[in-house]
Parts: structure tokens; sequence; C-alpha cells
């Protein structure tokens, strides 16, 4: 029973913890807008955004409910779980069993549809590390996959109508999503689900394009190449008004006309600030969490009394 | 009907068997046909019944339109071969995207799916980088007058 409610009131507290933090996300993340954060830092900010409820929870569960548990709970007590851990604790499980679900329904649906595209298809280019593929012409035009061993797949449709240059900067592009992880960061959305929260990944989808215009483009040239491809791909799938769904013209637009402004000095590869800036602040969280340790094993230790009352 | 993607169920491109893409290939080539003109062409090498069963089912996909002629059917693809490929990429990111999830999906995309509205808009983007294709090269090339004077 002791073991139960631990394992009960553990969950507990990290629904809740992750609940308050997620919606706390949903509502004010668009006050980052303010922040004037290049796009790389801004892709960063909101994927740490997004993820910092999962984060948080974990951590608070992990470092203070068990041991505050384990350490302040009385053994010998025949106490019961309570409605509340035992509800809770369920919901808890079903958000993981869910986020796992929806993890695993989207490798299968993303299999499933890449194995359609790359039926019979060679690698485009010969090379040790071949990475792009030449997908079905029905394929989306450029399109990258995979988590562990990320492809890039161009359908015959965009080579045909891609110049060399164009097709060598969209292919840039996907390998800078390929180098910020962008594909599992988007599987690591899908495990930790929460309402309101499409908005934020949708900011987050747009900074990362940028970030990966910005990393494929080394001057206006590329630039230039780079927008051509965006709208000759464009054409390749714009077609039925019944076909609208995912459309972002905002995005489109902003795309190319940033992209026709493009200055030399943008390819002065700038560090990520956001993550020296947050490394100090993290380091001084830890360091306060380590200071008030004790207290905070007490403290959450009394919270856990009162839930299971 | 077995569809190709079958979460996007009225509008989706169907999926076409060999025999279907060949006649399909053979309307688009000719722009219409009866079922008796594709068999006398000769490419063609089935019964009469079987190519008016699969026309009548390419009718039935959505892919043909036809009128009466006679005692038969004159056939007509409703959509170009171009079409029909742009539709069945936008049906693969339909798919994808129909899970309401997109953006989770563990994919990159290039560029999104537009609607129809926004060819204008493709259009016009287009102009531009022509536009500032054609300034980098004036800028790249020397000045005429700049010669001259040096001459001078």
């Amino acid at each position: 029973m002791f073991a139960l409610r631990g394992i009960a009131v553990s969950l507990t507290f990290f629904v809740l913890v992750y609940c308050l933090l997620s919606a706390l996300a949903a509502l004010s993340w668009r006050w980052l807008r303010w922040l004037r954060a290049s796009e790389r830092d801004l892709a960063d900010i909101l994927f740490f955004c997004r993820v910092f409820p999962l984060l948080a929870s974990i951590i608070v569960t992990v470092a203070f409910v068990i041991p505050s548990f384990q350490l302040l709970e009385p053994r010998s007590t025949d106490e019961g779980v309570g409605t509340m851990p035992t509800a809770l604790g369920l919901a808890a499980l079903l958000l993981i069993a869910w986020g796992c679900c929806r993890v695993v329904s989207a490798q299968i649906h993303t299999s499933r549809a890449v194995s359609r595209w790359l039926a019979g298809s060679p690698p485009l280019g010969k090379g040790a590390q071949t990475v792009a593929f030449r997908s079905r012409r029905d394929a989306p035009p450029l399109i990258l996959t995979g988590t562990r061993k990320p492809r890039v797949l161009v359908s015959e449709a965009a080579v045909e109508v891609l110049t060399t240059d164009e097709l060598e900067v969209a292919i840039g592009h996907e390998l800078a999503h390929i180098r910020s992880c962008d594909n599992l960061k988007k599987l690591v959305f899908r495990f930790c689900p929460f309402p309101g929260m499409v908005a934020l990944e949708t900011a987050w989808s747009q900074a990362a394009e940028l970030t990966a215009d910005d990393d494929a483009v080394r001057d206006v040239n590329d630039a230039l190449n780079l927008a051509a491809a965006l709208v000759k791909l464009s054409r390749l799938i714009t077609a039925e008004p019944a076909c609208t769904v995912g459309f972002v013209s905002g995005s489109l637009n902003e795309r190319v006309n940033r992209l026709l402004r493009w200055e030399e000095s943008r390819t002065v590869r700038r560090p990520r600030v956001f993550r020296w800036a947050a490394m100090p602040s993290l380091l001084a969280a830890a360091f306060g969490a380590f200071m008030v340790y004790g207290p905070s094993l007490a403290m959450t230790h009394e919270l856990t009394e009162w839930l299971v009352r | 009907m077995k569809k190709t993607f079958p979460i996007l169920a009225p509008r989706s491109t169907p999926q076409l068997g060999p025999f279907e893409r060949q006649l399909l290939r053979e309307v688009w080539s000719r722009g219409t046909a009866t079922v008796r003109e594709l068999i006398d062409v000769g490419y063609i090498h089935q019964a009469y019944t079987t190519v008016m069963t699969t026309m009548d089912r390419l009718y039935k996909k959505g892919l043909l339109e036809r009128e009466i002629e006679g005692r038969a059917f004159r056939y007509s693809a409703r959509f170009t071969s171009e079409e029909l490929q742009r539709g069945a990429a936008l049906d693969g990111i339909r798919q994808l995207l129909g899970s309401g999830e997109a953006s989770s999906l563990p994919l990159s995309y290039l560029v999104e799916a537009l609607s129809e509205h926004d060819a204008q808009l493709l259009d016009e983007l287009q102009v531009l980088i022509e536009r500032k294709r054609r300034e980098l090269k004036d800028a790249e090339r020397p000045h005429p007058n700049a010669k001259s004077k040096e001459q001078c």
C-alpha cells in the first residue's frame, strides 16, 4: 500500500504541475513576440517554452515528490491511497499513454507515407552518406523525414522544375533542419499533448523554417535561389480550393520577402544567445533549489498529506 | 472504392491500376475517345467489354467525363496530367495534415499547401524575384559610361 500510495502521489504531482505549467505556457507564450531575438533564438525559446511543462513536472516529481515521500512518509501507517491521488494518478497514466500513442501513431503514419513515396526511388547523387532521395512524382515536392536517420525526399516533379543551384540550396535548407533535430523536436511535442499548444507549435515551426533559411543561405544568390525554389515548389502543390488545409500564406510571403531583403551581414553566424543566457539561470535555479532542498521536501510532504487526506 | 489516401474522402486522388493509367494516358493524348476508337488504335490488347468497364470505372472515379454519341459514350479527361499529379501531391500533404496536428508530425516541408487564391501571390513573388535578379546582374555588370570615361 505504501508503494502504491507513493506512485499515486508522484503521478498526481506530475499531472498537476504539468497541467498548471502547460496552461501557463499556452496563455503566456505570445508575450515572447516582444523579445528582440533572432529567429534562431526565438526558435530555441519557443521550443523551451513548449517542453518546459514536461521537463519541470518530471524534475519536480523526481527531485522533490519521490524523495519527500520516501524520507518523510511513515512506512508503518496503514493509510489508503485516497480518492484524489487515485483519480489524478490515473489521469497522469492516461496522459502518458496518450502521449506514447501519439508518438507511435505519428511514426507509423509517417513511415507508411514515406515508404510509399520512396518505392523504388534512387538516391539523388552518389556519396558515402547520401541523405537525399528522389521520390515519386506524386510525393510532396521536398520533404525531410526521419529522426534517427533523416532523409530528404525530392520528388521527380521538383527535380524537373528546379535548377541545380535552386535544388542545392533547397536541400541545404532541409539539411539545416537535420542539424537542428527539428523532426525529433516535433516528436517531443507529440509526446506532451495539451490543449491550446497548436499556436505555440506553429510559431516555433515558422521560426524553425526561418532559421533553416538563414542556415542554408550563404550569399544573395543563394537567397534568390531559395526564394525561387519556394515559389516554384509552391506552384507544384497549388491546386484545388478544396485542398487548403495547413495553408500559411503569410509564412511563404514573409519568407520570400525576407530572402529578397537578404544582407551579407546575416551570413555571419551568431552564437545562440538564448542557450548561453539560459545556462547561468539554470545554474542559479539549481543552486537555489539545493540551498532550500530540505524545507522544500518538508513542504512537498505537507502538500502530499493534504492530497492524501 | 479504394483510395490512395482514405482519410480524405470526397476529393482525394483515387488510386489507379496500370490498365486504368494506360487508358487515361490514351484519353489525354487523344483529347476525347470512345471505347471503339481506343481499341482500334492498336495499343490496347484487351476485350471491348474490359475496356468499357475500365472506362466506366474511371468515369465513376471522377477522372473522366462522358457524353452519349450514338449508342456509345465519348469520354474526355476531367483533369490534365499535371492537375492529377498536383492533386496527388496535395493529397499526400493533406493526409498528413488531416490528423489536425501536422506541425507535430516528424516531417519538415519546404513549402506548405496553398489555395488557388494564392496563385496570384506566387506570380507577384516571382516578379519580385526576377526583378531582384536583374538588379543583381546589372550591379555586377560594369557600367558602359565608366569605361568610356577611363578612355578619355
